[in-house]
């Protein structure tokens, strides 16, 4: 403990530049944990973060046997967590070549304007007896569904919307995933809730919606072609009967719950 | 209006994921003292 309380008088005694240099370690730590938040991996981190931790606290203390126990664990670990987290850093490295990487927040005018132009498109496929599956991704990352569907990389517009659920695009089978306010893909697969209690008056469609929403926090609205009407499907719950003004109120508030 | 504007984006960030950034300072300070004292060993 002694050595804690010189270390940080020390720190003082030494300027700005190791507060410059903490923060900008704190930055990147903090996104890389925002990045990981969300996968599976982060529950192998936090037990990574145990382990950091228990080693720094051995070090300091003196426990000399479990310092080099934890330190021979590490030399072996970094071939481990590279097989480990290979799927995340493979994702991660292709996501550095993109933009909003630190720039995901989307404002509040953005996103409604965004929804405005989903429910133009979701009311028009309604009248037209169309279906549609529209997922808009929120804090956990949907890119291994995004992956299994055709890149589109469109901005947002009612018109686009409505083409690809027009029943002979070849994209209208599957669902459309906006991530980051833009048409991420579209024709994506998601898996099907095993819940046995939902109604059978619900089809494939919506037991993809909230298979989707029961591993992931996405918002997931569902156009029915039978019934012309519109579903929220969020935290494997199915919301219908609610008007466009409801569904948008509540998909802000979701997503403002998202951003902060 | 600008201050007010500030602060509202300060509650904001401080709001998102207060214990993620919690986490990341304490093992930035770990790291950073970490390799400090492995500098400091072998006196580059």
């Amino acid at each position: 403990m002694d050595n804690l309380t010189i270390n940080f008088f020390e720190l003082a005694a030494q300027g700005w530049r190791p507060a410059v240099e903490i923060l900008i370690l704190w930055s990147v730590i903090y996104h890389i944990l925002l990045f990981l938040e969300g996968t599976r991996a982060i529950q192998v981190l936090r037990g990574v973060i145990v382990l950091v931790i228990s080693f720094f606290l051995f070090q300091r203390l003196g426990f000399m046997t479990l310092d080099w126990l934890l330190t021979k664990l590490f030399g072996i670990s970094v071939i481990a967590i590279l097989i480990i987290f290979q799927p995340e850093l493979r994702q991660g490295l292709a996501r550095l070549g993109q933009r909003n990487l630190f720039g995901t927040v989307m404002k509040e005018e953005e996103i409604e304007a965004m929804l405005q132009q989903i429910f133009t498109a979701c009311e028009a496929l309604c009248r037209e007896k169309q279906g549609a599956l529209i997922v808009i991704e929120n804090k956990n990352t949907l890119n291994e569904y995004i992956e299994n569907g055709v890149m589109v990389d469109g901005r947002v517009s009612a018109e686009l919307i409505e083409a690809v659920f027009t029943p002979k695009n070849p994209l209208h089978d599957g669902g459309m995933i906006i991530q980051h306010g833009r048409i991420a893909a579209a024709a994506c697969l998601f898996p099907l809730t095993q819940n046995q209690t939902l109604s059978r008056i619900f089809g494939t469609r919506h037991r993809a919606a909230l298979g989707l929403s029961e591993e992931t926090d996405a918002v997931v609205i569902v156009v029915s072609e039978e019934r012309q009407d519109m579903s929220l499907v969020y935290g494997s719950k199915l919301h219908k009967d609610l008007n466009r003004e409801e569904l948008i109120s509540r998909i802000q508030e979701i997503l403002k719950a998202k951003n902060g | 209006m600008a201050k007010e504007r500030f602060f509202h984006k300060l509650i904001r960030w401080t709001r998102s994921h207060p214990w993620l950034k919690l986490i990341a300072l304490i093992l930035a300070i770990m790291v950073w003292f970490y390799i400090r004292d492995e500098i400091n060993r072998f006196n580059f």
